[in-house]
C-alpha cells in the first residue's frame, strides 16, 4: 500500500531521515515506534508529500507519488498538531475538509454524518471546536482525516496529550478502522499503543528503522530472554533463563522460595538493547 | 481552473469568511476601528455641523411681502440652510462650494404672483453645482411646493383673492385680444363669485386654470463649483478610515495564514488534492471580498450620513477593486515574513504603521510639507487614498488615475506572487 524506499531529509546540519525504507501492507496497521526527535514526522511527511525527500522515494497504492492530486486522494492525515478550526463545529469543519476533498451534495452529508458517529460527536456536532475536550478534540482531528473515505491514514502521534479514557477510545477507532479495510501507519512514542493496536512495529530512531516486525517478533529477537525474580531469606535474585518454569522447578527443589515472578521482555526493552536508550530518555 | 478546484477554491473562501464573522477583534479593526478614525478626525478637522442640511443662498431682488414670504418658508423647510445673500456674492459662493445652490428672486416675482392663471408666472432662478444634481432636484421641488403653499394661502384668504380677481379682470380687459381671452375671464368672473360664498359652501371646487399657466417657472443655470479641495473634513477622513480598515482586514488574513500554517490545517489542506497555489487562491479571495465589502460599506456610510459624493462611480469602483488588490499582495508577504502569530502580527504592524502615518493615514496628504508628500510615495496607504480621494472629491481625470491605480495593482501582483513564490507550509 505504500513503499518507502532509501528516503533521506536533511535539515540544514540535521539529519532527520538516514536510509528509511518500509513496505506498508493493505489492511495492516503499522506503528513507527521511536522517541521524539527519532524522525517519525518527517518521514509522515514525506509519506504524504508534504516533503520532498532528498534521496529515495515513495510509493502510495502502486499509483506513484503522493505529490500527485490523484493520489493525495487516497490519503488521510491526522497531524500531531490539533489541525482543526476551532470557531467551527465539528460539523463545519468536516463539511470544509470534505469539500475541499472534493465531496459536495449528499455524498458529502452522509461522509460528514458517518465521521461524526465514528468520532461519537455527533451529540456535539453543532458547538464550536474551541469549547470541546482534549479529547473530542482528537477524535475529530481523527474524522476530519477519515471524512474522503481514504485507503491509507496517516496518524501522527493522534493521542498525544489526552487522558486515558479517551486514548482507549480513539484506539480502539483505530482498531474499527482496520476492520473497514484501511491501512493505517501509526506513529507513537508509548509502546503500550503499539502492542496494543499495531500488526507490525517498525522501531525508528536517527531517522533509520533499527527493527521490522510482530510485537511478538521483536521481542523474541530484540528483547532478550525473561527474567525469573525470586526472593529468598528476605533478598531478591534476577535470573535470566529461556526456561523459568524449569529453573523456578530446580531453586525450590533446592529450598524455600518466599516469592517469585516473571518479568518478560516488552517493547520497552527492544528499544533498549537495539540504541541502549530509554523511548522517553 | 478546473471546476472540482473552483468549487475547492470557494470553500476555502467561504470558510475564511465564516472564520472572519466569528473573530471579533478582526472585525473590530476591519470596521469598528476606521468607522472610528473617519468620524473622530473628521469632527477633528472641524467636518461636523450642519451635515444633512443643503446649504442655500437666497437672493431677493425683488423686495416684496411674497418674495420675503418665500425666503421665510425656505428657512423653515427642513433640510435647508438658506443664508441672504447678494446676486454676484450667492454666484461666487456656489462656484467656491461654500453652497450648494443660490435661489434669485428677479424682480416682478411679487407682481406676478398676483395675477391668477393668465400672464407670464412666478420666476425663479436657480444656480445649481452640476455636481449637486440630485440636490437641485430636491431644491427644485421644495421651491415649487413653496409656490404651491402661496397658492393656498391666498385661497384661504378671500379679502385677498378678490382683489386680485378684480385685478386679473382689469388687466386681463386691458391686455390686447388672446385666444382663450374669453374663457379666461368667464372663469375670473365664476371664481369671484365662488370668493363671494360663504366658507362652507366653498369646499370642494374645481381647479380649473387657463391653457398652458404654470404657477412658478424656474430658470436653472448651472454653476461650476471651481474650488480645489475637500467640501469637507470627512471628504478625506472617509479614504484615511477606509484604509484603515483595509490594514486591519489584511493583516488579520496575514495572522489567519500564519495561524493555519502553525495549526496543521494547512498541513492538512496540502495533503489534499489542492494545489498551494488553490489554497493561497482561497485566502486571497477571501480577503479580498473582505476588503471590497469594508470599502463598500464605508464608502455608503460616507455617503449618505457625510456627504461624500463620488466624482465617478467607475472611477470610484476601480480605485476601491485596486486597494483592494494592493493589500492582498500585502497580505501575503505579510504572512510569509511572520514565522508564528505574535511575530506576524508584530511585523505586519511595525511595518505598517509608518506606511501608513507617511502615507497619509493620519494626517491628510494636502496638509503635509512638500518632503513627507515626497517620502510618501513609497507608501501603498498614500496610492490608496489619493485613488479614493480622486474618484471622489479631487475629480481626477482617467489619466490622472491612472497612476494610483497602476501602483496599486503593480503592489499587490508583486505581494502575491512573492508570497505564492516563498509560502511554505510544511518543514520542505
Amino acid at each position: 500500500m505504500l513503499s518507502l524506499r532509501g528516503l533521506h531529509k536533511r535539515f540544514g546540519n540535521v539529519i532527520a531521515v538516514d536510509g528509511l525504507s518500509l513496505e506498508v501492507r493493505r489492511g495492516e496497521i503499522l506503528g513507527l515506534l521511536g522517541p521524539n526527535g527519532a524522525g517519525k514526522s518527517t518521514t509522515i511527511h514525506m509519506a504524504v508529500g508534504l516533503v520532498t525527500p532528498d534521496q529515495g522515494t515513495v510509493e502510495v497504492a502502486g499509483r506513484g507519488s503522493p505529490r500527485q492530486p490523484g493520489v493525495r486522494r487516497l490519503l488521510g492525515v491526522a497531524p500531531q498538531a490539533l489541525a482543526i478550526y476551532e470557531a467551527l463545529s465539528p460539523e463545519e469543519n468536516l463539511r470544509f475538509f470534505g469539500r475541499v476533498q472534493g465531496l459536495s451534495g449528499r455524498a458529502l452529508a452522509e461522509r460528514v454524518d458517518w465521521a461524526l458517529s465514528f468520532s461519537a460527536l455527533e451529540d456535539r456536532r453543532r458547538d464550536r471546536a474551541g469549547g470541546l475536550s482534549g479529547g473530542m478534540k482528537r477524535r475529530l482531528n481523527l474524522a476530519a482525516a477519515l471524512v474522503h473515505d481514504p485507503e491509507l491514514l496517516m496518524l501522527d502521534e493522534p493521542t498525544a496529550g489526552v487522558d486515558p479514557q479517551s486514548r482507549n477510545a480513539i484506539l480502539d477507532r483505530v482498531v474499527e478502522l482496520r476492520t473497514l479495510g484501511r491501512t493505517v501507519v501509526y506513529t507513537t512514542h508509548y509502546m503500550e499503543e503499539a502492542s496494543r493496536i499495531c500488526d507490525r512495529v517498525a522501531i525508528v530512531d536517527h531517522g533509520r528503522v533499527l527493527a521490522l516486525g510482530t510485537v511478538a517478533d521483536l521481542i523474541s529477537s530484540h528483547g532478550g530472554d525473561p527474567v525469573l525474580v525470586v526472593r529468598e531469606g528476605g533478598v531478591e535474585r534476577r535470573l535470566p533463563t529461556r526456561d523459568p518454569g524449569g529453573e523456578l522447578a530446580r531453586i525450590l527443589a533446592a529450598g524455600a522460595v518466599e516469592d517469585f515472578r516473571v518479568e518478560r521482555a516488552d517493547l520497552e526493552a527492544v528499544f533498549l538493547n537495539l540504541t541502549g536508550r530509554r523511548l522517553r530518555d | 481552473m478546473a471546476a472540482s478546484s473552483l468549487r475547492a477554491v470557494l470553500a476555502l473562501t467561504g470558510k475564511d469568511l465564516r472564520l472572519l464573522s466569528r473573530n471579533r477583534a478582526t472585525l473590530f479593526f476591519a470596521l469598528g476601528w476606521p468607522i472610528l478614525m473617519a468620524l473622530f478626525f473628521g469632527y477633528v478637522f472641524g467636518g461636523g455641523g450642519e451635515k444633512g442640511r443643503i446649504p442655500v443662498a437666497f437672493v431677493d431682488e425683488d423686495r416684496t411681502a411674497e418674495s420675503a414670504q418665500l425666503l421665510s418658508r425656505l428657512q423653515a423647510t427642513a433640510g435647508l440652510e438658506v443664508t441672504p445673500s447678494i446676486r454676484e456674492e450667492g454666484t461666487r459662493l456656489v462656484r467656491q462650494g461654500k453652497r450648494s445652490a443660490a435661489v434669485i428672486v428677479p424682480r416682478g416675482y411679487g407682481l406676478a404672483s398676483e395675477r391668477l392663471f393668465h400672464g407670464a408666472p412666478r420666476k425663479l432662478e436657480l444656480e445649481v453645482d452640476p455636481a449637486r444634481k440630485a440636490e437641485g432636484s430636491m431644491l427644485e421641488g421644495i421651491l415649487t411646493g413653496a409656490a404651491m403653499q402661496s397658492m393656498q394661502d391666498l385661497f384661504t384668504n378671500p379679502a385677498k383673492t378678490r382683489g386680485m380677481v378684480d385685478r386679473s379682470i382689469v388687466d386681463l380687459d386691458a391686455a390686447p385680444g388672446s385666444t382663450d381671452k374669453e374663457s379666461t375671464r368667464k372663469f375670473l368672473g365664476e371664481l369671484r363669485t365662488f370668493v363671494d360664498r360663504p366658507r362652507q359652501t366653498a369646499e370642494g371646487g374645481s381647479s380649473a386654470a387657463g391653457q398652458g399657466w404654470k404657477p412658478l417657472e424656474i430658470e436653472l443655470r448651472e454653476v461650476r463649483n471651481e474650488k480645489v479641495g475637500p467640501r469637507s473634513a470627512f471628504d478625506f477622513t472617509f479614504p484615511q478610515g477606509i484604509l484603515w480598515g483595509v490594514i486591519g482586514s489584511a493583516l488579520g488574513f496575514a495572522l489567519s495564514l500564519v495561524s493555519e500554517r502553525t495549526r496543521g490545517t494547512l498541513m492538512r489542506l496540502e495533503t489534499s488534492p489542492l494545489s498551494r497555489l488553490d489554497v493561497l487562491t482561497g485566502k486571497a479571495l477571501a480577503c479580498f471580498l473582505t476588503i471590497a465589502a469594508v470599502e463598500s460599506l464605508l464608502l455608503a456610510l460616507g455617503a449618505v450620513f457625510f456627504g461624500i459624493r463620488p466624482a465617478s462611480w467607475a472611477m470610484l469602483a476601480a480605485a476601491a477593486l485596486s486597494v483592494a488588490v494592493c493589500f492582498v499582495g500585502i497580505m501575503m508577504t505579510v504572512a510569509v515574513l511572520g514565522k508564528t502569530e505574535q511575530s506576524a502580527s508584530g511585523l505586519g504592524w511595525a511595518i505598517m504603521m509608518p506606511l501608513a502615518m507617511f502615507g497619509g493615514g493620519m494626517i491628510p496628504l494636502f496638509v503635509m510639507p512638500s518632503w513627507m508628500q515626497t517620502v510618501s510615495n513609497v507608501s501603498p496607504v498614500k496610492w490608496g487614498i489619493l485613488a479614493l480621494e480622486g474618484a471622489t472629491w479631487r475629480g481626477f481625470s482617467p489619466s490622472e488615475m491612472a497612476l494610483p491605480l497602476g501602483v496599486l495593482l503593480l503592489v499587490g501582483v508583486a505581494g502575491f506572487g512573492l508570497g505564492v513564490r516563498l509560502f511554505r507550509g510544511g518543514e520542505d
